[in-house]
């Protein structure tokens, strides 16, 4: 318990370099695959010279250079434009039109998710449906959103509808790939363990509440199966995103990707980095709010703890 | 008698309004990669184009004869090498501001620009040599040389100088999602849709308020979104999905003069496929009526029949198609197994061996032709199987035929299916000369032979099209002979579009070309 700091401190950490090494390892990977990055951006059938477009996209003088000047770019608000994807429409208001569909996507998908981990925190879910709720779990969001994304198609024709979209992805991004079994199942084993424990049984005899003595204990781990829910949900939104034509970051970067519009792609990455990182920072700040009002309990002289 | 000519008039003034003020949705086989005239490197890049410019002088749809839209009137200067422009006046941009000589030459300008990385302006750089504004109206255009019909030469889409900071142009500028043209229609790139909205000028006055592009996704999901008015047109509609539509009463095929054919590359420089024993081995247990029967859905002497086969690079219209060499239309296993038994490969367990190794073919296909011939791979690669040669089938997407197979970096492959499609001209120099100094920029698989080459030089050197069609005719010839292709067929391209939509003539290639003329009444 002395080095309670350590933990958070090392997520804190993460959280800060993740944005940074992400984006970076893209440029990187550009660096890395066969032939100079500027014909891969826009190949010699497309573009002649590449000599000049190398110059025009900072891509003359090494990864670290191109890497420099993206990110002064985006701190002075430019980011770029798309290569190739939507050739020569400014990156920023592409991101900032998609960020809110990903955004609600996953808000909505994270609700029955929260909502299953507090009922199974409260012992509201009985051990019974299990079995329902793993073969729930067990059906893959690719599978599920494919039957969603026919269903959408069948009602709303082939251009679907943007909010039906939404829903149904919402729907199979929190119910398939154990997202939901997974928080029911994780959470009510981790609080059913804790209730086992000796001294939960002299609380209750003290006339305490079972939660108020559990949580603080299962606290850290249950955060931690949050934020692991939570990154299930943001790489599940690619899935889900790119099968149901949500106009999202997902969406977005699957197209950047195979298209290698580099000029796409590190903005989106580094905002799913961030994304990610702030998971990271909120377990942090849970496992440092548990830790500080742990030590500012009683000191009941040590048996007792 | 005055009331009932009024409320007569009313009602025809009302019709005539929601006539012009309609807006029309149409599927295309993908969206355009850019709005930039520049940059164009796709089919749908060259119709969507035609829509927001206007071209210096274009081909009638109907006649063939040069026209212009935006020159009042022309004349040879310099002795051939230069040609005077007048402009025509009050022609506008999108952007409100006028069009000028000076446009015109700051066109000519970007493309001469070295800075300007466009593969369309590299080519005009071997033709134009400068441009010189006189007055508001007036450009003289110069040529790097005597043009003996310049007009032909500057079939350019014309740039607006406002809209641009410079000559050097390169293809992530904004422009290429929002040009500014002269065009009837001024266009803006979304992310699933490009949409057109009318630009009333001058020279143009089309009747439709609105085009909106939608990328063709599924085919049978796009006629059925045709049938029931979704959507009111399919650019290229696949032949086995034809019949359907053509038995609809609101629904209406029409003819798209694409010149495309479709052809099988191969690796000449890989393994066994060396021998030209072995190439021809593999043209003879191609059997092409089988495929189009299965692929397209075509019966043997079917009456209108979309697929035509062909025995070189050139649609059988074209005036460049050998007639001397005959088509190879059904396999001949016996002669092909000869031919592979001449080259050395040995029948082993009913798999060819060479070295002792079985031969495998890697087979690639551009994945978008599945649409038009469903499961064409598979049954190429099932004939290949069947007469005895292992074989791996890959699909290839757009991205990776425009950065590799077009560039000739994709040399895995044995065997490459696609097609190519051309206007007028149908040149095809680029996809059989050796790749040296800018030549042979579209040739797969790098193929080289100094006999092919020299025929083509003798075409670039022509100067009569008597000339230009016995070199072409040699060439049918001798690539018949030397097969770096396996030719396939000429396939109809049809577009559908419902009933309403009226006076909707397609020009060839760029399709849009007489879009004026076009009405749309719900």
């Amino acid at each position: 318990m002395k080095r309670w700091w350590l933990r958070p401190l090392v997520r804190f950490s993460a959280a800060v370099a993740l944005p940074v090494a992400v984006p970076f390892l893209c440029v990187l990977l550009l660096w890395a695959l066969p032939g100079d990055p500027a014909s891969i951006i826009c190949p010699p059938e497309t573009c002649s010279g590449t000599e000049e477009l190398a110059r025009r996209w900072q891509l003359d003088q090494g990864p670290l250079h191109y890497f420099t000047s993206w990110v002064s770019g985006v701190f002075q608000g430019d980011w770029g434009n798309s290569w190739r994807v939507m050739t020569g429409l400014a990156v920023r208001p592409i991101v900032e039109e998609s960020l809110p569909n990903t955004l609600a996507l996953l808000g909505l998908a994270a609700v029955p998710v929260l909502a299953g981990a507090m009922v199974a925190a409260l012992e509201m879910v009985k051990e019974r449906v299990d079995p329902f709720l793993q073969v729930l779990g067990a059906v893959p969001g690719v599978l599920l959103a494919l039957v969603a994304a026919a269903w959408q198609t069948l009602r709303y024709g082939p251009d679907g509808e943007p909010m039906a979209g939404l829903l149904l992805g919402a729907a199979v991004l929190g119910l398939a790939d154990g997202v939901l079994s997974g928080s029911i199942i994780g959470t009510r084993g981790l609080f059913s363990a804790e209730r086992k424990q000796r001294y939960t049984g002299v609380a209750i005899l003290r006339g305490e509440t079972v939660i108020s003595n559990t949580l603080p204990n299962v606290a850290p781990a249950f955060i931690g199966q949050l934020r692991a829910r939570g990154v299930q949900l943001l790489s599940g939104a690619v899935v889900i995103e790119v099968v149901l034509r949500v106009d999202g970051l997902g969406d977005l970067l699957w197209q950047a990707t195979l298209a290698q519009d580099f000029g796409l792609v590190m903005p989106v990455v580094t905002l799913f980095a961030l994304l990610s990182a702030s998971l990271l920072f909120v377990q942090a700040l849970g496992e440092v709010a548990v830790a500080l009002h742990v030590r500012r309990s009683p000191d009941l002289g040590g048996s007792a703890r | 008698m005055a009331r009932r000519t009024a409320i007569l008039s009313a009602t025809l003034a009302l019709c005539a309004v929601i006539g012009t003020g309609s807006s029309l949705s149409y599927n295309e086989e993908n969206l355009p990669s850019t709005l930039n005239p520049l940059y164009a490197a796709s089919m749908s890049d060259f119709r969507s184009q035609e829509l927001v410019f206007d071209r210096l002088w274009f081909h009638d749809a109907v006649t063939n004869e040069l026209k212009t839209r935006i020159v009042q009137k022309w004349e040879v200067a310099d002795e051939g090498r230069a040609a005077k422009l007048t402009m025509m006046p009050g022609i506008k941009w999108h952007d409100g501001k006028t069009l000028s000589a000076k446009d015109v030459c700051f066109t000519v300008d970007a493309m001469l620009d070295p800075k300007t990385t466009s593969p369309v302006a590299a080519e005009y750089r071997q033709v134009l040599a400068g441009c010189e504004a006189q007055g508001n109206l007036v450009a003289k255009v110069k040529f790097t040389k005597a043009v003996h019909n310049p007009r032909e030469r500057l079939g350019f889409a014309v740039l607006p100088e406002a809209g641009f900071t410079s000559t050097a142009i390169s293809p992530d500028l904004d422009f290429a999602a929002h040009p500014i043209g002269t065009g009837p229609f001024k266009g803006s790139r979304g992310r699933r849709a490009v949409t057109f909205d009318v630009f009333q000028n001058e020279h143009h006055k089309p009747t439709i308020a609105q085009l909106r592009l939608n990328d063709a996704g599924d085919p049978t999901l796009a006629v059925r979104s045709i049938i029931s008015n979704g959507t009111q047109g399919i650019i290229a509609v696949p032949p086995l999905l034809r019949p359907e539509l053509s038995v609809s009463d609101d629904v209406a095929l029409k003819s798209y003069d694409l010149r495309s054919w479709w052809f099988i590359a191969v690796n000449t420089s890989k393994g066994p496929l060396k021998d030209k024993r072995v190439r021809e081995a593999l043209n003879l247990i191609i059997d092409r009526s089988e495929l189009r029967k299965l692929a397209i859905g075509t019966m043997t002497g079917d009456q209108n029949s979309p697929c035509e086969f062909i025995s070189g690079p050139f649609v059988q219209s074209s005036p460049y198609y050998n007639r001397a060499v005959p088509v190879v239309e059904r396999s001949d296993l016996k002669k092909a197994e000869s031919l592979l038994t001449a080259a050395g490969l040995v029948k082993t367990s009913g798999t060819w061996t060479s070295g002792g190794q079985p031969v495998n073919l890697n087979v690639g296909m551009l994945a978008s032709l599945n649409s038009e011939a469903e499961d064409l791979l598979s049954q190429i690669g099932n004939q290949l199987s069947a007469s005895g040669f292992k074989r791996i089938d890959q699909k290839i997407t757009q991205d990776e035929w425009n950065t590799r197979v077009k560039s000739g970096k994709a040399t895995e492959y044995d065997l490459v299916i696609g097609k190519w499609s051309f206007g007028l001209v149908e040149e095809v120099n680029d996809l059989f000369h050796t790749r040296t100094g800018g030549e042979g920029k579209m040739n797969i698989f790098n193929y080289s032979n100094a006999s092919v080459d020299k025929i083509l030089q003798e075409y670039e050197a022509a100067r009569t099209d008597t000339a230009a069609q016995d070199a072409y005719h040699r060439l049918h010839a001798s690539l018949a002979q030397e097969l770096p292709y396996l030719f396939l067929w000429k396939l109809d391209t049809r577009s559908a579009w419902r009933t309403e939509v009226r006076g909707n003539i397609i020009a060839p290639y760029y399709y849009f070309t007489e879009i004026d003329s076009w009405k749309y009444a719900r």
